[in-house]
């Protein structure tokens, strides 16, 4: 299974960056949740999490994506029901129901959804014969994904939700759908905006995106998380506030700054210098994982890459955009630094995939 | 199964679209990252450190008030003042709500009050006070509800605490918010308290202290983490009063039991220190403490007893038969007569072609000057007037301390009036007619004094003849230790004739140990000396018009003593308001000079017995003085009137 050769084509410089991102992220939670009694129980959970994940990562590696994904519509059922039984017996926090109680963890599904959705499609469209994609792949392609879509919605949990549109048009994209169709799209969902707008989203949602506009008029909800996040950023300077010496996170100025603001938080102690760190191995990450899909042996390669590197890079965007104050505020991780045991086991067994592609181009 | 190239080069362009999206986005990130940090950074340092740092006034408090024995008259007690912080209120309207529910107060009201503090406050970091002196178990209803509420403060400020039963209300003052002139001219803040009234404006700036500040870290939900500096606010100087607590309470104890208002000055005649300053009814300083109620500030303003207004200082009244005292002394000093003139007194006598009655209908006979004094003989005093002239009596009355202000250090003091020929040509453009001069003679006509001066008169014939001026204040400690502050200069030293002194001493020692009408003040072995005196509230016509209206036409009672006889001690005035006779004030100083002697002897002090209500009343000399002839004929029935209102009263 494993060839020692295999070894020398990790892409070893990816995994160093995908670590040091887990590393900082576990500082800044150190920093955030650091109670006077010592480091906060989240600050442990997370290292078995970064653990765990990368057990798992290699575990991905392990098997060829082939095999995976030749395999991955017994995935693809086993999480639908899992998704399923997430809205039957879940765990309620929050208002949501979202998580498994596995004893000494809790599982979040809809986390694994995104990885099993890019191997699904990226072996729908990668046995397809011809190279172009017929109208019909598009709709069966549109159904795989809107299966868990929905389930997840339910929970209700939009914002996890959301990341898996990306891996399905990433996918379509690459595997050739036509520019023109793209186009009719594009035009589609800006003239449907208003109609979603009026039927489809919840009143609360659309305070969301009307306060971002307007911060000042939910100065105390969604629109104070906003203006926060910006003083956080604004006021670390070009240096930062030093370690746990962050005024807006320490005292709770900023909200969950150890999970969806986490890289508000580290702006603020470790300054624009610590931002160009950050955004750097991210980039950096995001351009290497490009590079696999393009050198992929083969078309259900370069999907599989592409898929899952297209959730996890809307989320990342996403999330620093709004970490800045820039974009409505939305319940969504960081991947590879936020808290959260599923989201990081997720995310690395997701890396575990596009190391794999890379590793076996080479190999029949 | 190897990608044709075709494909690779179809996924290989749609991924380089994809990266040059990616490393676009990523730039554009960096750039606002770098606009908000380095380009305007400066800005959202300043907002973060107004989220956590906060700066808080640690009001001084008061300098405390001792009597001249050293005890506490007026201290301060912690309160609670409830106030929103502007700053990290973001819903000024909703917090005002929840915080009116959870304090139980009208929320319409605590919505005026906040507007109104905002308008009067520009300054965005000074909290809107929502409640002062707020109660213990508000305070824990807020505590609860601390995390739904982090910009409502609790701060606990040092609040002035003066003593039960409105102990000397008027002297002590009140304090209350810097006004907007205190504001401008004095550099103080709106938040500052200060004095408004009493010694507490007078004696504002030694009292006030200095405020101090402490800044410190709070969290997101306003609980205090850490402070970064303090400056600790400097207490105002203490300063000892002149008033003796025990002889004050005696005052008030006294005219509580004789069941009428008024006011006492009581001072000691050698210094001017003020033993005892007295108005009834008072105020309670302590509703001011922590910011007047409006309901209460109205009721105060809408009393008709006037209990804000001190009576020792702003009232002025006829003086009535005390006045005889200064004619006396000017008779004697000016050496018109010597003690043993005698006049004829048949109940009446002509001057300027009118007929003047005496109160005694058979007339004294022939009397000289101290049984005069002792039974109050209008005829003889007439006589005095009719040789001195107005403006001979007017010359005495300044020097005795009657005309004009006393220069008391206490606010709002109205002038005494004592008229002249020249002021009545200045005020009236008429000149004197000297019949005026026959009712000025007996306190009549347009003499008006206050309570103060006439102290002010006694003390002078007590003392021979050296006008002190009163004050109250006896040391301050300016952090060095007691200060005694040098007595006020005297006003004016006119050295009596012996044989004045004896005269007026011994007439007025005759009032109350012989046959005259102070015989309620008399004290065996004290030898208290007095006069008694009626202030009429409406000429004879004037209440027969008024009758009918709800106006409280009953005289005034005057008392002016010292005593002992020989080297007094212990001088001032009972003024009994609507207390019809003069002689009734009398057991006010009685008690207060027990209490003097008690003290000063180391006896238990002397507590007021139930009234007797078998007490006879007195025959009063003082009662409605005949001025006009026209009156003449009426005089018999208004003073049986008067009878009668009095045994009503009773």
């Amino acid at each position: 299974m494993f060839e020692r050769r295999l070894y020398h084509h990790v892409d070893w410089a990816m995994v160093g960056a995908i670590l040091t991102l887990c590393l900082i992220g576990l500082v800044q939670i150190y920093s955030a949740t650091y109670t006077d009694n010592g480091p906060h129980a989240n600050f442990y959970t997370q290292i078995w999490a970064i653990l765990i994940g990368f057990i798992v990562l290699t575990l991905v590696l392990a098997f060829d994506y082939r095999s995976l994904a030749d395999k991955s519509h017994f995935l693809y059922i086993a999480i639908v029901a899992a998704l399923i039984g997430v809205l039957l017996f879940g765990v309620v926090r929050g208002g949501s129901r979202r998580w498994i109680d596995l004893g000494p963890m809790n599982l979040q599904p809809s986390e694994f959804a995104k990885a099993t959705l890019a191997l699904v499609l990226a072996k729908f469209f990668g046995e397809a014969r011809r190279g172009t994609v017929a109208r019909t792949d598009f709709l069966i392609a549109t159904v795989i994904t809107a299966v868990p879509l929905l389930l997840i919605t339910q929970q209700p949990d939009l914002g996890t939700a959301v990341t898996l549109v990306p891996v399905r048009f990433a996918v379509v994209f690459v595997a050739g759908m036509s520019m023109r169709i793209f186009g009719i799209l594009a035009v589609v969902a800006i003239l449907a905006a208003p109609v979603a707008w009026k039927f489809a989203l919840q009143d609360y949602q659309k305070e969301r995106i009307s306060t971002f506009i307007n911060p000042s008029q939910d100065a105390k909800g969604a629109g104070y998380q906003q203006i926060q996040a910006r003083i956080t950023v604004g006021s670390g300077g070009p240096f930062g506030k030093g370690f746990r010496e962050g005024t807006q996170g320490q005292l709770r100025f900023l909200p969950v700054a150890h999970n969806d603001f986490i890289f508000s938080a580290c702006a603020e102690e470790h300054g624009f210098v610590g931002v160009v760190v950050a955004l750097g191995l991210y980039l950096f990450v995001i351009v290497r994982s490009l590079e696999a899909a393009r050198l992929a042996k083969d078309r259900a390669g370069s999907y599989l890459v592409l898929g899952v590197l297209a959730s996890f890079t809307f989320q990342v965007v996403y999330t620093i955009t709004m970490s800045a104050g820039l974009a409505p505020v939305k319940g969504l991780t960081l991947p590879l630094m936020s808290y959260g045991g599923s989201s990081m086991i997720a995310t690395l067994a997701g890396f575990g995939l596009i190391l794999n592609v890379r590793m076996r181009r080479f190999t029949n | 199964m190897v990608a044709p190239t075709e494909d690779r080069r179809r996924i290989a362009s749609r991924v380089s679209v994809l990266q040059a999206g990616v490393i676009v986005w990523f730039a554009a990130l960096a750039i606002c990252f770098w606009v908000l940090q380095v380009v305007q950074t400066d800005k959202y340092v300043e907002m973060a450190n107004s989220n956590y740092q906060r700066t808080l006034a640690l009001r001084a408090p008061r300098g405390v008030l001792l009597d001249r024995d050293g005890r506490v008259l007026v201290d301060n007690r912690d309160s609670f003042t409830i106030s929103i912080d502007r700053e990290t209120t973001k819903d000024m309207a909703e917090t005002i709500r929840v915080v009116s529910a959870v304090l139980g107060l009208n929320e319409e009201q605590v919505k005026e009050n906040v507007e109104r503090y905002i308008r009067a406050e520009p300054a965005p970091y000074r909290p809107a006070i929502v409640l002062e002196d707020a109660t213990l178990e508000q305070v824990m209803r807020l505590k609860a509800r601390k995390r739904e509420l982090p910009e409502v403060l609790v701060e606990q400020v040092p609040t002035r605490q003066y003593p039960g039963e409105a102990l000397a209300a008027h002297l002590f003052g009140y304090v209350g918010q810097a006004s907007e002139d205190e504001v401008r001219d004095g550099g103080l803040s709106r938040n500052a308290i200060v004095g408004k009234f009493g010694v507490e404006k007078v004696y504002n700036a030694l009292l006030m202290g200095e405020d101090g500040a402490k800044r410190v870290v709070v969290n997101s939900v306003g609980r205090e983490i850490d402070t970064l500096e303090q400056i600790d606010p400097t207490e105002g100087r203490r300063v000892q009063l002149t008033i003796d607590l025990d002889l004050q309470k005696a005052a008030e104890d006294g005219f509580r039991h004789a069941g009428f208002n008024g006011a006492a000055l009581i001072m000691d005649p050698r210094t001017g220190e003020v033993l005892v300053h007295a108005s009834m009814p008072a105020y309670d300083p302590n509703d001011f403490a922590a910011g007047i109620k409006r309901t209460t500030w109205d009721a105060l303003n809408k009393d008709k007893l006037r209990p804000l207004n001190n009576r020792v200082l702003q009232g002025r009244y006829s003086p009535g038969s005390t006045f005889k005292i200064v004619v006396a002394t000017a008779a004697l000093e000016e050496g018109l007569v010597d003690p043993d003139y005698r006049v004829h007194c048949s109940g009446g006598a002509n001057f300027y072609g009118r007929y003047y009655k005496c109160h005694l209908k058979g007339g004294h006979g022939s009397i000289d000057m101290r049984h005069a004094i002792e039974k109050s003989c209008n005829v003889y005093f007439y006589t005095l007037g009719e040789k001195l002239g107005v403006d001979r009596i007017y010359k005495w009355a300044e020097k005795l301390g009657l005309a004009g202000k006393t220069g008391i250090d206490l606010p709002n003091e109205i002038a005494s009036l004592v008229p002249n020929t020249e002021w009545k040509l200045k005020t009236t453009g008429q000149r004197w007619y000297p019949g005026e001069t026959i009712s000025v003679a007996i306190g009549q006509g347009q003499v008006t004094v206050t309570p103060a001066s006439l102290a002010n008169m006694i003390a002078t014939v007590a003392n021979g003849g050296t006008r002190v001026t009163p004050h109250v204040v006896k040391a301050i400690d300016e952090g060095k230790g007691w200060k005694p502050v040098p007595l006020a200069a005297v006003a004016d030293r006119v050295a009596f004739k012996p044989t004045t002194v004896a005269a007026l001493h011994d007439g007025l020692w005759m009032v109350v140990n012989a046959a005259g009408t102070g015989v309620r003040g008399k004290i065996p072995g004290r030898d208290v000396s007095g006069k008694t005196g009626t202030a009429q509230v409406i000429s004879n016509e004037g209440r027969a018009r008024a009758r009918g209206t709800d106006r409280d036409l009953r005289d005034h009672g005057w008392f002016v003593f010292f005593a002992p006889k020989d080297n007094p001690v212990i001088a001032g005035v009972i003024f009994a308001e609507h207390g019809l006779h003069g002689y009734l004030g009398a057991p006010i100083a009685k008690h207060v000079i027990e209490t003097y002697y008690a003290k000063k002897e180391g006896r238990p002090l002397p507590v007021l017995e139930n009234k007797n209500t078998n007490e006879p009343p007195l025959a009063d000399p003082d009662s409605p003085p005949v001025l006009e002839p026209v009156a003449v004929a009426d005089a018999r029935p208004v003073s049986a009137r008067s009878m009668t209102a009095r045994n009503t009263a009773r």
